[in-house]
């Protein structure tokens, strides 16, 4: 698409004429140039927001013409003219063609995509390479494995070397060590920056310190520009379990924690591909991935649960109850009264005398809310009642509280959940 | 014929007893030593039997009548054979008739108490042992019955040589059989075991202060006894049957499987796999070794099944109690069930320590093998690394308080009452009766203070859970924390404190600091104040009241009244529960069992929830956290649960509106004061 | 190559913990678990040893803390009476003495936690070891399932309860966290009679760490919600938003079916319904 935009000064002045029998016409042509908005708006020749105040609102019932200015309806909306207003990226594209020095990042790239650790460890990765306007170094992100992110230069990747044979997949710390070490050897970053996050740069970030010899900082927070240590910058990690703050200079290699820096979102980069001179030596592997284990989320520990699906006095139809908990991954839970009638076993028992419980969501069906259950939910992000009381403490716990027999909720909400996953399966 | 055979008969038995009387005494000296004084004792034995005993079995008036009879018949028929056919007085001119006559009366009365022991036995109820025991009556009547036959000639009621010789085989076979049961079986293990037992145990037993004098007092000894953990060679609790001291041992063989403690007992009640008396017959088969296959009473209930099979588990002295894997002697979930709540103790007539054997037993399963069940290891892990059971912060223990601007005793030093809060003080339902307790002693213009986050758990969780160390880690802690500061009494609404406080610490404080606290539960505090006529209360309007006694507050510290004249005073008529005063039953939250959490059948606090609701109350009054929290978690319940202390501080007059007592000294001219 | 069934032999590395509230010391929480993981094993592979080892200064405190591990051992027979103190100066790296250790007495098995409650705590010990013995390290364990000629099959935690199965040739270094089964009790008579059998480690002082400023951490900011509104509208409206956690919505005289779909809806945002 051309970037040039061409004045036409017939239409102009026909969509400055109402009575104009092609007005509307011309006022959606011009729309179109604006980079497809509706033709309330379109970016005028030199670059200004133009606007048409006669094409804002719509008819109201009455006849009578309204302007809603909460943004919910958009201007113009003639039917037929449905066009979504593309929003114009409007963030500078930055190209570091002969970078001073590198900053290395293995993103974890949880389920193939930048996870947000990833996105703020790049984030931090940024500050580091802008550092020194003159002499930028450049973001490299070795990624393993395939993955499915599209917008790697969005989040601040200058060059991408990705490795995407087979032995890197799964738990392969050793073959991954291998190729770092090898990146090292061929491009030896100034910095290498893992995301201190389980199972993911926590583990391949030590290794490959040790491998390198250097004594990496973990549980990296924050960091700042000093000119007195080695490369300049000191930091300040996390550690004898979160108690303590310890400030050092930024070693090579740090392991930083979720939220170390803010995402880039105002560059975009270039993300260009990049490629190893040597192969990577095949290491011997001594740990053996023999794949995932199949669990059952009802089986996995209280504590642990990411989502909980509650069972108390309320509940009659255990059978429904266990089958949604089934449909939607949840792991179950209960109320004391729950598994002292027998229904639920004692270490589903959620509360201050059973399980103290984390759960992103807590979705508690029939639970009236004792203090002590109340006491054991505290520390859950979404609490969601079911509750046929709307009096009851649950419901004034809840961020989202249904009143209504607990049975029929469940069972719409799983024929919906089924509804929606035949759909996506339709549709893939 | 008789009279050659009768003292021979007589002296063998006597000699077979003796026999079997020292070797149940070795049985027993195999526990552990235990200094009690052996002659203080033996004297106070009649004392102890006649007044203390009896004031227990007293309670059934027609079992008592019954006892007095058959025992009191048996215990004069026995020494007077002896000294009529035994020794030959009653050949005697002057003596025979005399002693022979009175023989006859002690046979007699024996006899008639003897059928009033056969009725009982005709219909027993469940409680109530079989087997052997169902032949008691047969053996006491043969005895009673023969006996007064062959004194018959004695007294010349009959010639001499009345009937033939095969009479006399007869009569003889027939006191033998009674001769066997009563002397003979008293040593070597019939039913009868229990006078001699009982006797001994009366006599040498491990708490004397449970007895009365003749100057009065006493009646009441319920601190467990503290394990010394500065001896490390001395054992942990119990493991074995030896390791009980000698005179538990002899307590347990003393029981008479009346099955008192089974009827009262909470767990059992419940369906928890607990039955104090098959508990203590346990004991009994691993003193003497063997299987429990000859029990004759109801089993331990076990989890809705109906009762674990009588036979499975056996033992002897030196082997384990509780097994590692498979079954020993009990299982383990037994000594868990119980809640402490002392009904056994308080029902038994022998004077059995229940409480004590249970918790001894589970000192060892906590400190040796750390077995604690269910929940309680995280709440030990807290009361050892927060100094309280749910591991809050201890700076976080007077949250609650925070706009109520309580006086600190550290800023103070000295006040009139000390303000134990207890663990409460963590817990949100519990945080509303600590306010009203504030509310009424303010309203009284009392000089309080409290601990702040100087105070710690009482141990009282711990000790029950058989953390005995732990328990002496917060005891001596907080012995140190009180020796710091003058005050003249403690009050605290919780009982489980209380009781720590007042009976337990007293046998840790140091040279430095005795441990002997003046401690009042908040009713009898209250209750003080109001016959002070400190506080006015507006009349009570409210419904139907019950109260229930806690059995830490009850039970273990004889508390019945203060709560009940509490209540009259805020005008509120009580319709008191079936089992309430000293026989109230357990509401299933003390020794731990709520964190143990051994299923049953059924819920305690559910149970106890339906006996409130037979008194067709609205509005059941309490004076513990836990009763609080355990009957508030009873769901669909009938009644209310309020605390006295919330009730009093709702009817409470506020002293504005009265004359005015003179100023009220603040607490900053009170540091002042102090200062100066 | 070692028959089946055969025990093998394990070291625990155990470190002083700190309680996170009160801060008072205690086993630490991972190191207790991994203790669990080989008291475990060792149940199921008789014949398996365990040693219990610990580099650090000897003091009053860690004592009681290092009893604390050996009140685990309440079953006598282990040989787990005893706990291997390799004694250092307070300050004292202890990756070259247990290193030494562990390289002259060859467990098969290294089990420890995955970060220390102390000091740097910053997990690197482990990898460290690895390093320096030329072990396999498998971190994140949840069980050990067999050990069987000389290879272990282990679980390995993922997030949301999911486990994924290894198998690594011994000799090897795993760490456990918060996954693996909950420690045992500690009881007080077998820690209290247990002993600490103290030998010198190596000491070397860890010159670096001491270079660093310590201070206890400050709590970090929270993040706030960047707002890149294209209108002032957006931007006014985003900063006018009600604050998180006010009361929630309450869903009265709805149909079940509105009801689920309210639900649906915060399940969706909230991405815990997998697809």
């Amino acid at each position: 698409m051309s970037e040039m935009c061409r004045r036409d000064p017939r239409r102009e002045w026909i969509a400055r004429n109402r009575l104009h029998p092609e007005h509307a016409s011309a006022l959606a042509a011009l729309g179109n140039i604006g980079g497809g908005g509706a033709a309330s708006e379109w970016l005028g020749p030199s670059g200004v927001l133009r606007r048409n105040p006669h094409g804002v609102g719509f008819i109201g019932p009455n006849g009578v013409k309204r302007i809603d200015r909460s943004g919910a309806q958009q201007g113009g909306s003639a039917p037929g003219h449905g066009r979504q207003a593309v929003q114009q990226d409007r963030r500078r594209h930055v190209e570091i063609s002969d970078p001073a020095f590198l900053v290395a990042v293995v993103p974890d790239l949880t389920g193939g995509r930048l996870s947000g650790h990833d996105k703020d460890l790049l984030g931090l990765a940024r500050r580091l390479a802008d550092d020194d306007p003159e002499r930028p170094g450049a973001v490299l992100a070795v990624v393993f494995g395939e993955h499915k992110e599209e917008r790697l230069g969005e989040a601040g990747i200058d060059r991408v070397l990705h490795l995407g044979a087979e032995t890197y997949a799964g738990f392969a710390p050793e073959a991954r060590l291998a190729a770092l070490t090898a990146v090292e050897r061929e491009l030896a970053p100034r910095h290498w920056l893992l995301p201190d996050s389980p199972l993911g740069g926590a583990d391949l970030g030590r290794r490959l310190a040790q491998r390198l010899g250097e004594r990496p900082v973990t549980g990296v927070w924050q960091i700042e520009a000093d000119v007195e240590a080695p490369l300049g910058w000191r930091c300040t990690a996390r550690g004898a379990a979160e108690r303590l703050d310890i400030r050092r200079p930024l070693p090579r290699v740090a392991l930083a924690l979720a939220e170390c820096a803010e995402p880039v979102d105002e560059t975009r980069h270039a993300a260009e591909p990049l490629s190893l001179g040597a192969a990577v030596p095949i290491a011997l592997s001594r740990i053996e991935d023999l794949g995932q284990v199949a669990v059952d989320p009802a089986g996995v520990a209280l504590a642990e649960a990411e989502f909980i699906l509650s069972a108390g006095n309320g509940v009659k139809d255990w059978e429904g109850f266990h089958h949604a908990a089934r449909v939607l991954g949840a792991t179950e839970g209960a109320s004391r009264v729950a598994v002292d009638d027998g229904f639920m076993a004692r270490d589903r028992q959620v509360g201050a005398s059973g399980t103290w419980v984390t759960a992103r969501v807590y979705l508690a069906v029939g639970i009236s809310g004792a203090i002590q259950h109340l006491q054991g939910i505290q520390g859950c992000d979404r609490v969601v009642a079911i509750n046929l009381d709307p009096g009851c403490d649950m419901i004034k716990r809840a961020d989202l509280a249904v009143i209504g027999d607990a049975a029929e909720i469940l069972a719409a909400l799983v024929a919906k959940v089924e509804q929606q996953r035949g759909g996506q399966r339709d549709a893939a | 014929m008789l009279e050659t055979l009768l003292p021979i008969l007589i002296i063998t038995a006597l000699a077979l007893a003796v026999i079997g009387a020292w070797r149940r005494i070795r049985l027993w000296r195999q526990g552990r030593p235990s200094a009690v004084p052996l002659f203080k004792g033996l004297a106070a034995l009649p004392r102890r039997y006649l007044v203390d005993l009896h004031h227990v079995v007293g309670r059934d008036k027609v079992i008592s009548n019954t006892h007095v009879a058959t025992a009191g018949g048996f215990v004069a028929a026995a020494v007077l054979m002896i000294l009529v056919h035994g020794l030959g007085l009653g050949s005697s001119e002057r003596m025979g008739p005399v002693l022979g006559g009175l023989l006859l009366l002690a046979s007699a009365t024996m006899f008639v108490g003897s059928l009033f022991v056969a009725k009982r036995r005709r219909n027993p109820p469940a409680r109530l042992s079989r087997g052997p025991w169902m032949r008691l009556p047969k053996s006491l009547m043969a005895f009673s019955l023969s006996v007064f036959l062959i004194t018959l000639p004695t007294v010349g009621v009959l010639p001499q040589d009345a009937g033939s010789w095969v009479l006399a085989l007869i009569l003889s076979a027939v006191l033998v059989w009674g001769l066997g049961e009563m002397v003979f079986g008293m040593t070597w293990g019939g039913p009868m075991k229990h006078a001699f037992a009982g006797a001994l145990h009366l006599a040498f037993h491990r708490r004397a202060e449970r007895f009365s004098t003749k100057h009065g007092g006493g009646g009441r000894s319920t601190g467990l006894k503290a394990l010394d953990l500065d001896d490390e060679r001395a054992p942990l609790g119990v493991e074995k049957p030896a390791d009980f001291t000698w005179n538990q041992l002899l307590g347990f063989d003393a029981c008479v499987q009346c099955g008192r403690c089974e009827a009262v007992c909470p767990a059992f009640a419940a369906g928890q796999p607990l039955n104090p008396k098959k508990l203590i017959q346990d004991m009994v088969v691993g003193l003497a070794g063997g299987s429990d296959a000859k029990y004759a009473g109801s089993p331990h209930p076990s989890q809705g099944l109906g009762g674990k099979p009588v036979g499975e588990h056996h033992g002897g002295p030196h082997g384990p109690i509780v097994a590692r894997e498979g079954t020993a002697l009990v299982d383990a979930e037994t000594l868990w069930a119980c809640t402490t709540c002392r009904a056994c103790v308080e029902e038994c007539p022998m004077m059995i320590e229940h409480v004590d054997a249970i918790v001894d037993m589970r000192r060892f399963l906590t400190l040796e093998r750390g077995e604690t069940p269910n929940k309680a290891p995280e709440v030990l892990d807290n009361l050892i690394a927060t100094d309280n059971p749910g591991g809050f912060a201890p700076g976080s223990r007077m949250n609650w308080a925070a706009d109520l601007n309580l006086p600190l005793i550290a800023d103070l030093q000295q006040v009139d009452v000390l303000l134990w809060l207890g663990d409460g003080a963590f817990d949100m339902r519990n945080q509303r009766t600590l306010r009203a307790l504030v509310k009424v002693l303010r309203a009284a213009e009392v000089d309080f203070a409290v601990l702040g986050n100087e105070e710690r758990d009482s141990g009282d969780v711990a000790r029950r859970l058989g953390d005995e160390a732990t328990f002496q880690s917060l005891a001596k802690r907080n012995i140190a924390t009180l020796a710091k500061y003058r005050f003249q009494q403690i009050v605290t609404c919780d009982p489980h404190s209380f009781h720590v406080l007042g009976n337990e610490y007293g046998e840790l404080g140091g040279p430095g600091a005795p441990a002997r606290y003046d401690v009042r539960h908040h009713s009898t505090y209250i209750a003080e104040l109001y016959d002070a006529g400190r506080l006015a209360f507006s009349p009570w309007k409210g419904g139907r009241v019950t109260y229930h006694d806690p059995c830490y507050l009850g039970r273990y510290n004889g508390e019945y009244e203060a709560p009940r004249r509490v209540l009259e005073a805020l005008g509120i008529p009580l319709n008191e529960m079936e089992r309430s005063g000293f026989r109230s039953r357990c509401c299933g939250g003390g020794g731990g069992a709520p964190i143990t959490d051994i299923p049953g059948e059924r819920r305690i606090p559910d149970m106890r929830m339906n006996d409130v609701k037979e008194t067709g109350a609205e509005l059941v009054a309490v004076g513990c956290p836990q009763c609080t929290a355990m009957l508030e978690g009873v769901v669909d319940k009938t009644a209310e649960v309020r605390d006295i202390a919330e009730l009093v501080a709702d009817a409470i007059v506020m002293p504005s509106a009265r004359p005015r007592r003179g100023e009220r000294c603040s607490p900053g001219s009170r540091t002042e004061e102090v200062v100066s | 190559m070692r028959p089946e069934q055969q025990g093998i032999e394990m070291a625990v590395l155990v470190s002083v913990g700190r309680h996170p509230i009160t801060g008072r010391a205690r086993r630490a929480d991972q190191d207790a678990r991994g203790l669990e993981l080989a008291l475990c094993l060792e149940g199921r592979l008789p014949g398996s040893r365990i040693g219990l080892l610990h580099a650090g200064p000897r003091s009053e405190e860690s004592e009681a803390a290092l009893r604390g591990y050996l009140g685990m051992a309440a079953d006598a027979g282990t040989g787990l009476n005893t706990l291997t103190l390799l004694e250092q100066p307070e300050g004292s790296d202890a990756i070259p003495a247990l290193a030494d250790h562990l390289s002259a007495a060859m467990p098969q098995l290294v089990i420890t936690g995955t970060r220390a409650e102390l000091g740097e705590g910053s997990g690197l010990l482990p990898y460290a070891l690895a390093e320096r013995l030329g072990w396999p390290l498998v971190n994140g364990l949840a069980a050990v399932e067999k050990v069987e000629n000389g290879v272990a099959t282990l679980l390995q935690a993922l997030p949301r309860g999911q486990r994924r199965r290894l198998q690594v040739r011994l000799p090897a270094i795993i760490c456990v966290d918060a996954a693996a089964p909950a420690a045992r009790q500690s009881a007080f008579g077998p820690a209290r009679r247990g002993e600490l059998e103290a030998t010198p480690g190596a000491a070397e002082l860890d010159h670096e760490l001491a270079g660093w400023q310590v201070a206890p951490a400050r709590k970090r900011p929270k993040r706030l919600k960047i707002i890149r509104a294209a209108s002032a509208r957006d931007r006014f409206k985003a900063a006018a938003a009600k604050a998180e956690g006010g009361s929630g919505q309450v869903l009265e005289g709805v149909s079940s079916e509105q009801g689920a779909e309210a639900i649906f809806t915060l399940l969706h945002e909230e991405g815990v319904l997998r697809s």
